[in-house]
């Protein structure tokens, strides 16, 4: 063996500080989300005889039921009762949810299409009056002083230096292994990213939000995803660091759009049409890469529709708590469900198309609460799964292949083996960036990058980014309770399932626990379409995140009512809710 | 929404079987991870090697931007055998097998780094390609030249063969065997030179028998048959025409131990290595025999088995006076050398060989090459013949031996010998 030489040096120590940076980076940032308090807002209170009740939510089940938000135990109360909530600019409105005994504001009934409700007036449950209490923006702000602000323990700002460190080991690492022509814009990629990751940083401190344990997050496995593309496509680098600028632009527009519920809310069947509009266009004028017609090419760029309608689909899926209580809605999402599967499985993308399923069961799910429409989507999803196999022989391979790679090799069992092998190889601690023979292989960097991941950084980081995307989805369950509307928390649990499934079917897929489906990883394989999709998908968890001037997307409580003299938005906004409450009416 | 976030739960399911895959990953990866990181990973470690030929020709040649063959196909085909290819169709083959020394594997670092070589083969890529062509790719079978004074390596060629640039999904079988070492073929006579050499040892009037053939003759009552009748030989007679009514005699003669032994001794029934690709061993019945099967075994058949290689091997001490220099097909391949057999007994075979060729094969067959053989045609039991060559060339300066074998039809002198002629006259026109 030669004597080891400087570089060969700073590579094993890079190695092992690559390891330990990330872990710090997850480590930090998952205490940041998950050991830190989590307060209520408190937006109102209900009296109930000398009781006061907080209301927490901008929507809240009143009932008997012990999940209601606001429990009232009395006669003629129906288990699931009323729907008390608030829109965008402070108005307080309350629906009848088909209750047996009804609904009254001061001797008004409300219907199913809802009846404004002021400071002062009595809400009468089946013959219980409750009193409501509307807090004024300055006691709002009075209470939200009491919560505790994000990242007040965890500072955001030191986890991001770590994050730097482990993109700056990275980037060495780079250097040491990559053709001396491609250095430049490699380092120009990095650059880009750590410079984006401050800039974003920056301006969240300065419009007072601290937190960042999600962007972190998303960064650090773009970085492993600037990394393999570095080592695949060396030649693209630049068209990658435009990429991920405008993945993480998209990111902060689609949280600016959900900052406002009412217009996110209205905007969902266009979205709808949208998303159709997409998949019919795919499906007709598309072209087939790699056995699946899933791409579109449009003045010379190529993209997959299929991950845009990821973002819309979630966005369609998620529903204000007055909505799901009208099966109807339930069940317009279900025929759209079934449009876009159908649109996928015919596209002969069956991986996506298992995504859109998976998600479409957790938010069916969320939505109805039922555990019967679950089974039926299942099975109705396996039989349709069997006439697929059935229809298209290649599917059948694969099924085939499941299990049995080493068997074939040269063939159908091509990129899973080589995964395994290359990730193997890799040890714990990689061969170091660039040093990889995997990323050479077709799909390397997309479909197989877990094990390009594997081979290069090692088993510890490529574990580091799953565990990457389960710290954010556990984020995104401990939000969800306390989001100010359901379409938050579905559309952040739909959001981060999309993740999950991408992750079980890419890594499982490649390493031959599952049926090879050629789906990407979250943030990290490479592919516009797909890191757009993902950062968009993020937005919807950054909308969710409740915590106390912690997440753009979410408004400041105090700052509501500034906005606008209330007495004029009161007329505007009571004619409007009245026609949707018509509208609403006929519909159910 | 306390309704809605209790429903949220149901993600963690997603998340926990996300962990338990994960899981279940981590655990086949500390299971299996030495095969699997050792299967592909040999060949793409990001170290780099060159194989030439010995005029330089490049045939094969890997680094991190690619993997590389010989630059026309019927370099690639001729050499596919001995090379093998990247991707690791091919079992044996110099570049799986190296790349196997230079790698190591822990779950802790992986595979770990390789160094860079450059390695040339004693191989002439163009003998190899002569030989391929001379057996023609309507027919199979393989041809093994070598240098019997240093042990180089000059063609070793495996028929079918394939183009490992275009991978064919359904090859002919055997298109991945290397039939000069990788496989044992039914001997036929020119297993009688097992047979002479125990002979010459063991019997003592071994020169003053007389053997009667009139076609065929019989065996404790078995009837061993020839082709034609040879009437009356005597030991060297009955190699050059090959009598099988007296080889089964003289087999009886030597005595079933005695013929295992020599057998044994002379590595017919041991694999051996050349440049750590292991070869195939023959077989050689171990069991007791009566005379019949002890006759029909001593003539190459019953259930003799040999390896082209280890065939090689024999003929190569034979033509260097007992002296085997193991074969040995990179260069600066430190050669070893094995007294195989008693010198006199070496040069005893050889001065029949010779006669071989001149009493009944003639010079005109090998013009110029002053050839010693032995030809061979073997009844494989499915009705049809091996049919081989094997000898050297008695002159100084072109010191090669050969083994030429050709499958599924044909005779040893007519089809194998003109192989063998081809090949040889080649090797001395360019070496």
């Amino acid at each position: 063996m030669d004597a080891l030489s400087f570089w060969d040096y700073m590579l094993i120590l890079s190695k092992y500080a690559l390891v330990i940076f990330s872990f710090i980076v997850i480590e930090r940032s998952l205490r940041s989300m998950l050991s830190e308090k989590y307060d209520n807002e408190i937006w109102a209170y209900i009296r109930s005889g000398k009781e006061r009740i907080p209301v927490y939510h901008w929507e809240n089940l009143l009932g008997r039921s012990a999940s209601a938000d606001i429990r009232i135990y009395a006669p003629g109360i129906s288990g699931v009762h009323a729907v008390l909530s608030r829109n965008d600019k402070g108005q307080w409105k309350v629906y009848d949810v088909f209750s047996r005994g009804g609904v009254w504001i001061n001797e008004t009934q409300a219907g199913y299409g809802g009846a404004p409700v002021h400071n002062g007036d009595t809400i009468n449950l089946a013959g219980t009056r409750l009193g409501f209490i509307e807090l004024e923006e300055e006691k709002i702000g009075r209470l939200e002083k009491k919560r505790s602000v994000a990242g007040s323990r965890v500072f955001p700002a030191v986890t991001l230096i770590w994050l730097t460190l482990f993109q700056g080991a990275l980037l060495m690492q780079h250097l040491m292994s990559c053709e001396a022509e491609y250095a430049g814009r490699i380092s120009l990629a990095f650059t880009a990213v750590i410079v984006l990751e401050w800039f974003c940083y920056t301006a969240m401190r300065m419009i007072n939000k601290s937190g960042f344990e999600l962007e972190t997050l998303a960064f650090f496995m773009t970085s492993l995803g600037i990394s393999v593309a570095a080592s695949s496509t060396p030649e693209d680098m630049y068209k990658h660091a435009i990429l991920v600028i405008a993945s993480v632009f998209l990111f902060i527009i689609l949280g600016w759009w959900l900052r406002n519920l009412r217009r996110a809310s209205s905007m969902r069947i266009p979205f709808a049409m949208l998303a159709l509009a997409l998949l019919g266009l795919n499906l007709f004028a598309g072209n087939s890469i790699f056995g699946a017609k899933n791409w579109l090419t449009i003045a010379g760029y190529s993209f997959q529709p299929s991950e845009f309608v990821k973002v819309f689909y979630v966005y369609v899926g998620a529903a204000t708590l007055d909505r799901l209580y009208v099966k109807q809605n339930l069940y317009e999402f279900v025929a759209f469900s079934a449009i876009c599967v159908t649109a996928l499985a015919l596209m002969g993308d069956f991986g996506s198309a298992l995504v859109f399923f998976i998600c479409f069961l957790i938010i069916s799910f969320m939505r109805s609460g039922s555990i019967a429409t679950v089974v039926l989507a299942v099975s109705a999803a396996v039989i349709a799964g069997l006439m697929a196999v059935s229809a298209r022989p290649y599917v059948a391979a694969r099924f085939a292949t499941w299990g049995h790679a080493w068997d074939d090799i040269f063939d159908k069992g091509y990129q899973q083996v080589r995964t395994m092998s290359a990730a193997a190889a890799g040890g714990l601690f990689g061969k170091g960036a660039g040093n990889g023979w995997l990323q050479s292989i077709v799909a390397a960097n997309t479909d197989m990058v877990f094990g390009v991941v594997s081979e290069e950084q090692g088993l510890l980081i490529a574990m580091s980014s799953i565990l990457a995307i389960c710290a954010i989805a556990v984020f995104a369950v401990r939000s969800a309770r306390h989001c100010r509307s359901a379409f938050y928390s579905i559309a952040s649990c739909a959001a981060v399932t999309i993740m999950l499934s991408q992750v079980a079917l890419n890594v499982f897929g490649s390493m031959d626990l599952l049926p090879f489906t050629g789906v990407t990883f979250p943030f990290m394989s490479r592919g516009g379409s797909s890191l757009i999709s993902c950062w968009m998908l993020l937005a919807y968890i950054k909308g969710s995140d409740n915590r106390r001037e912690a997440s753009f997307v979410v408004r400041p409580a105090e700052k509501y009512s500034r906005w606008e003299d209330p007495r004029l938005q009161e007329n505007n906004s009571g004619n409007k809710a009245g026609k949707a409450g018509k509208a609403e009416v006929k519909k159910s | 929404m306390k309704k809605l976030t209790g429903r949220a739960i149901s993600v963690l399911l997603i998340l926990a079987l996300v962990l338990f895959g994960t899981g279940i990953y981590t655990v086949r990866l500390f299971e299996k991870g030495n095969d699997w990181a050792l299967y592909f990973s040999r060949l793409n470690s990001g170290s780099s090697g060159v194989l030439h030929d010995r005029n330089g020709v490049l045939l094969a040649e890997f680094s991190r931007s690619g993997s590389f063959y010989a630059e026309d196909e019927l370099t690639r085909k001729a050499c596919f055998h001995i090379l093998g290819d990247y991707e690791g169709r091919t079992g044996s083959g110099l570049i799986s097998t190296f790349t196997e020394d230079i790698k190591d594997y822990s779950i802790f670092t992986g595979t770990t780094h390789s160094q860079d070589y450059e390695f040339t083969l004693t191989l002439d890529s163009y003998l190899n390609r002569v030989a391929y062509e001379s057996i023609g790719e309507d027919r199979e079978g393989c041809v093994l030249v070598c240098n019997y004074k240093t042990g180089e390596v000059l063609c070793m060629v495996s028929l079918p063969s394939t183009d490992p640039l275009y991978y064919d999904p359904d090859p002919p079988s055997g298109t991945y065997i290397n039939k000069c070492l990788g496989a044992a073929f039914v001997p036929g006579s020119v297993f009688k030179l097992i047979t002479s050499a125990a002979a010459i040892e063991t019997v003592s009037n071994i020169w003053d028998r007389k053997f009667f053939c009139e076609g065929e003759g019989e065996i404790a009552g078995v009837k061993i048959a020839c082709v034609d009748p040879h009437w009356t030989t005597d030991f060297r007679t009955a190699l050059s025409n090959s009598c099988n009514y007296a080889f089964a005699q003289i087999a009886v003669t030597v005595g079933q131990d005695n013929m295992k032994k020599y057998v044994n001794q002379y590595g017919f029934t041991q694999r051996h290595e050349l440049n750590g690709i292991t070869t195939a061993a023959g077989n050689f019945e171990t069991g007791y025999m009566g005379d019949p099967e002890l006759a029909w075994a001593g003539i190459g058949q019953w259930t003799d088995l040999i390896c082209p290689f280890a065939l090689l091997r024999y003929v190569c001490a034979v033509a260097n006076h007992g002296t085997l220099v193991e074969p040995y097909i990179i260069e600066g391949t430190e050669a070893k050398t094995e007294q195989l057999m008693k010198q006199s007994t070496a040069d005893t075979l050889h001065e029949m060989m010779r006669f071989n060729v001149t009493d009944h094969y003639t010079d005109e067959r090998f013009p110029g090459l002053h050839l010693a053989g032995k030809s061979g045609t073997a009844e494989v039991g499915d009705g049809t013949n091996n049919s081989w060559f094997t000898g050297f060339l008695d002159d100084e300066d072109h010191p090669y031996a050969f083994v030429v074998l050709i499958e599924k039809g044909g005779y040893g002198l007519a089809d194998a010998g003109a192989v063998a002629n081809s090949v040889m006259q080649a090797a001395v026109r360019s070496n």
